[in-house]
Order: C-alpha cells, then structure tokens, then sequence
C-alpha cells in the first residue's frame, strides 16, 4: 500500500470526538506530569484510531510542534531557557532529524512497532520507579 | 558550567541523537536532554525542561519537512489533536498545583507499558504477516 493510500484511509477512520479526545489526554498529561506529547499522542492514533504505525509517529510529531511552541515561550517569558545550549542540541537535531526520517520510512511496520512498543514499555516503567 | 569544546560536541551528538529518535518515533526527546542538562550540564530543573521544549520545535519541524515528502503526516488530524492539547497543557498545569501528581505518574505509567504490550504483541502478529506476505 502506497504511503498515499494509507492517508486516506487512516484520515477516514479517525472521527472528530476521538480527535479532540487524543488532544485532551495528551495536553492535560504532559501538563500534570511533564511527559511529552507523544508518548499519549501515538499509542492512542494507533490503538484508538487505527493509524499506521508510521502514520501516527509522523502525525504526532506534527502534533507536537504547536503545543510544545507554547509551552516553550512560557518558559522563555520566566527566562527558564538556555539559548546557547539550546543552540548546540538543535543544530546536532536538525541533522538528526531528515536521517530518523529515512530510517522509519526504510522499516517494516511489524520492526516499527516492536522497537516503539519496547521504548514505550522502558518509559512506562521509568514513570513508575521515578 | 563552562562549555569546553569536548562537552560542546557532547552536547551536538546528544542533539543528533535526539534528531535521530524524535524523528523515527514520533516523540520529543525530553527524556534525553532534560537529565543531561541537569546531571551534567549543571542545570535547573526549570531550565533544562525549557530548553529541551524549544529544541523540540525545529527538531519536529524538521522531522515533519521529511515525513510529509513520504506522504506519512495527516495535518487534518495533527491541527485538531495540536488545539485541544495546547487549552489541555495550561488545564493540567493548573491541576498538578492541586492534586497529588506522584501517584498520578505511578497510575499512568503502570498504562503506558499495558499500552506498549498491546503494541508489542500487534507488532509480532504483523511481522508474521509481513513474513507471510514476503514468502507468498
């Protein structure tokens, strides 16, 4: 199946009160806890919208831009921001980024899921021993 | 601190690392950079977690750029899911001031590998399809 083909279908599949749902759960943990985004964002396209693995780790991380945007300028505002060290994990990242790209496109979704179940699985238990 | 040239090129790997990781599952990195910062880096708790929010904006955007060229991002769901969270953050924020969130974390997490096994266990079933599909 087509890249193209699975968009269509996943976009089909997912109705606005599952949406606005995934939204709701991730913004109020990642407010209550200090998780990120996408560890509520993915599991939840996945299992509760029927995402494509690929699809939903794509989606998610579009998903984060704007809300992790936000939380960063209240941190600025309060001077809570290291711009020079940011500056340096960024430029690293921006290399980083277009190569994991390539890579998850290059895996099967079977690998994709095992090895995301297995990072969700270590941040699962690192929740509950921290 | 001081950022000696050696824990500059500590800090660009640790950067490529959180790239790399961001991009081919979806989260943020907060994981990585925010412990670095703190334990060697020698920042506050506050700091690291608000530099690890703005490196997540060009490392996600530059994720996006790539997956969006393979036809993997839905923006019709990802503009939805990205309001609701943004009003849901500044609810959750309020609420942590008032409620006990350390056995909230313990409840949540105790989710999150329930979650990962259901991942994990799909993951098998559709490698043995995959498996199948290659040799038929």
């Amino acid at each position: 199946m087509s890249p193209r083909s699975e968009l269509d279908s996943s976009a089909r599949a997912i109705t606005p009160i599952k949406t606005l749902a995934i939204g709701l759960a991730a913004g109020l943990l990642s407010g209550l806890l200090g998780v990120g985004g996408g560890i509520v964002i993915v599991p939840l396209l996945v299992l509760l919208a029927g995402f494509t693995q690929k699809m939903a780790h794509a989606t998610s991380l579009a998903a984060v831009i704007p809300i992790a945007a936000v939380a960063a300028a209240t941190y600025a505002i309060e001077g809570e921001v290291n711009f020079v060290i940011a500056a340096f994990l960024a430029a690293g990242a921006l290399v980083g980024a277009p190569l994991g790209a390539r890579w998850m496109s290059n895996m099967s979704e079977g690998n994709l899921k095992i090895v995301f179940g297995s990072i969700l699985a270590l941040m699962g238990a690192f929740l509950v021993w921290s | 601190m001081e950022l000696t040239p050696l824990l500059v090129a500590a800090v660009v790997l640790l950067g490529f690392t959180v790239g790399l990781m961001s991009a081919m599952f979806g989260v943020g990195g907060g994981v990585l950079m925010v412990p670095f910062m703190v334990l060697v880096l020698e920042q506050s708790q506050h700091v690291a977690e608000g530099t690890s929010l703005l490196v997540v904006v060009p490392t996600a955007i530059a994720g996006v750029v790539a997956h969006r060229k393979r036809g993997y991002v839905s923006f019709a769901t990802a503009a939805p899911i990205a309001l609701v969270g943004i009003f849901g953050a500044f609810i959750g924020a309020r609420l942590a001031l008032q409620i006990d969130a350390e056995s909230l974390k313990t409840v949540f997490g105790v989710f999150t590998v329930i979650t990962a096994i259901r991942i994990l266990l799909d993951g098998w079933k559709t490698r043995r399809a995959e498996g199948q599909a290659l040799g038929g």
